[in-house]
């Protein structure tokens, strides 16, 4: 497996308002990030908050292309990010339990924090697909350039690790610095990794080293 | 954090804990059983909350030390509430060091001010006062930087220092507005009142009038003799002769300050001193062997001369002797000036300090506890009697989040 440690390219926030971060995605022109009682859109250029949508937003939060995903409480809204409006519900995997989620090839992958597992979730039903194990809490979960990565946090120590999405093997790792958490976690799908920073309420960009 | 535990936090935080209840109390997990406990100590069942903190500390892994710290610091600040003693020191200490080490020191003060608090209950004002000076408040948040200056102030009223409590109290007052907890600046309010209330009645020739704390200040500073009803002592400046253990002499020193500068007769002092109905020649002989002892022991504030009916107190011109009393005359006055000290007792320790039976004391100190003019900590044999917290032991729950990373 390969170690490194992670290269934090830029800080966004702390943000007016905003005491935690909870979930992190991207929309291939604004970060948007889920503070508890809103989510709100980021222009990762100037770092200035563009939009703010009044929904729940506990922990993670995903973007298909056209719909933002989001967990509140033990269900996830479907979010019309124009209006705010909540289009459809799906019972959470975790009961509650949840944590990270991210989009990709027509699933939501959702982290289940504490039992330290993602699960594949059918978008439109909420049926849970596959379960896959990971021996870390989950925080956030992102899928970019077919590799599926997600955030750890436990104890003191958070990682980043890309893992096989059939065995669960942790494949890389890249280390945050000490006593940094990481709640969220999304790709820009090549360059950079955005990571939610939990109470401090600032959004870290991390370096990723682009395999194409 | 998962989704559930941040919306109970959020709940919590609002003020809501039958809505973060709704969201987590099927659940077990350390995060959860952490809320839970908060969630109770905020509806008032502070039993069923520390033993939910309690087994969240327990839990938590040992990844997770902050986390569990600041649980074990929930757990200690509820059981202080709930004036259970039975706590270690030293657990907390090693709480607090470990929330140092992860650079939480928000709560690791949380975790000071707890040792602050227990030291008050107890009555070791000095050792407060000298944590207390280790502490800076500024960097803090308002509710802890009220529940410092309280503090200050309630060592300060303790020992009759009021331009310092004052002072400590307008900082008290500024802090819990801005921390804007009710409760808390209702406790600020409830100490100004300890200034604005009578403390004490002064008796001096004939006369009563009530007396408040920086005039009972200022009368001790002066060199007025004051027999202290409240505290069974004779003092003049900077000079204390307890009386607390010789009840007689007390009573006696008491008849003759408010007799003073007249006389009072053989046999009134009898029947204050030993409630003695008829008087014969062996009374009048105690009598003679009292009054020397307590012209002994007064001897650096006062002298005792006989006259033709009885005895009077002489000092020289213009010194004067008062005697302060409580504001409203109370039974069990002899337990109340032991307690008046701020120490915790033992019954039995009493009862051994007035030559009483125990019996005898533990009816007194429950008829004072019934309305509220001493409370107990502890339990069974552990049982300890104080006179109510002074203004200053906030007991107004401001616990930690027990969440890691929060």
């Amino acid at each position: 497996m390969n170690r490194t440690k992670a290269e934090i390219v830029r800080e966004y926030g702390p943000f007016p308002g905003v005491d935690q971060v909870h979930g992190v995605t991207f929309d291939g022109q604004n970060i948007w990030f889920a503070a508890g009682g809103s989510i709100n859109a980021l222009d990762p250029a100037s770092g200035e908050t563009v939009r703010t949508l009044d929904v729940a937003g506990h922990a993670g939060t995903a973007f298909d292309g056209k719909h933002l995903f989001q967990i509140a409480e033990d269900r996830i809204h479907k979010i019309d990010p124009t209006t705010g409006t909540v289009l459809a519900t799906i019972p959470a995997p975790g009961g509650g339990g949840d944590s990270g989620m991210a989009w990709a090839e027509g699933s939501l992958w959702v982290g289940q924090y504490r039992s330290r597992k993602i699960h594949q979730v059918d978008p439109e039903t909420g049926k849970v697909l596959r379960v896959i194990e990971s021996n870390r809490f989950v925080t956030g979960v992102t899928w970019v350039d077919g590799e599926l990565w997600h955030g750890t946090w436990e104890g003191d120590e958070s990682n980043l690790r890309h893992i096989d999405p059939k065995t669960g093997e942790v494949l890389e790792q890249i280390e945050m610095p000490q006593g940094t958490v990481v709640s969220g976690l999304e790709s820009n799908g090549s360059d950079q990794f955005y990571c939610g920073g939990g109470r401090s309420g600032v959004i870290r960009a991390v370096r990723r080293k682009s395999k194409k | 954090m998962d989704s559930l535990i941040t919306a109970a936090a959020r709940a919590l935080a609002a003020g809501d804990p039958l809505g973060a209840l709704k969201r987590i109390a099927l659940r077990d997990d350390p995060p959860a059983l952490a809320l839970r406990g908060i969630a109770m100590a905020q509806l008032g069942d502070l039993a069923r909350a520390k033993l939910l903190l309690r087994n969240a500390a327990r839990a938590f892994g040992p990844r997770e030390a902050v986390a569990r710290a600041r649980c074990l610091v929930a757990e200690t600040e509820i059981a202080l509430a709930s004036r259970d003693l039975g706590w270690s020191a030293k657990t907390l200490n090693a709480a607090r060091a470990v929330l140092e080490a992860h650079g939480d020191h928000l709560n690791a003060a949380h975790a000071r001010y707890l040792e602050v608090r227990r030291l008050l209950l107890i009555g070791r004002l000095d050792d407060a006062e000298e944590l207390l000076s280790t502490l800076d408040p500024a960097p803090l948040p308002p509710a802890l930087r009220t529940v410092h200056e309280l503090a200050v102030a309630g060592i300060a009223l303790r020992r009759l220092q009021t331009s310092p409590a004052r002072a400590a109290l307008t900082r008290a007052e500024q802090a819990a507005r801005q921390a804007r907890i009710p409760m808390l600046l209702a406790e600020v309010e409830n100490a100004w009142s300890t200034l604005q209330t009578p403390a004490a009645r002064r008796i001096a020739n004939g006369e009563e009038r009530p007396l408040l704390l920086e005039e009972v200040e200022a009368l001790f500073a002066s060199k007025t003799v004051v027999v202290d009803a409240c505290r069974y002592a004779v003092r003049s400046g900077s000079t204390v002769i307890p009386l607390t253990t010789r009840p007689v002499l007390f009573a006696l020193a008491q008849a003759l300050a408010e007799a003073w500068p007249g006389d009072v007769a053989r046999d009134v002092l009898l029947a204050r001193a030993f409630g003695a109905r008829f008087v014969d020649e062996s009374h009048r002989g105690r009598l003679r062997v009292e009054i020397g002892r307590l012209r002994r022991m007064l001897r650096p504030v006062t002298d005792i001369h006989a006259t033709k009916k009885g005895f009077a107190f002489s000092l020289p011109h213009p010194r004067e002797v008062v005697v302060l009393a409580r504001p409203v005359e109370e039974e069990h006055a002899a337990v109340l000036a032991f307690l008046a000290d701020g120490e915790s007792w033992s019954s039995s320790a009493l009862a051994l300090a007035l030559g009483t039976s125990q019996r005898t004391v533990q009816r007194a100190l429950d008829s004072l506890a019934a309305s509220g003019k001493t409370q107990w900590f502890g339990h069974g044999r552990a049982r300890r009697w104080m006179t109510p917290p002074l203004p200053g032991f906030t007991t107004t729950l401001l616990l930690p989040s027990p969440l890691p990373g929060d």
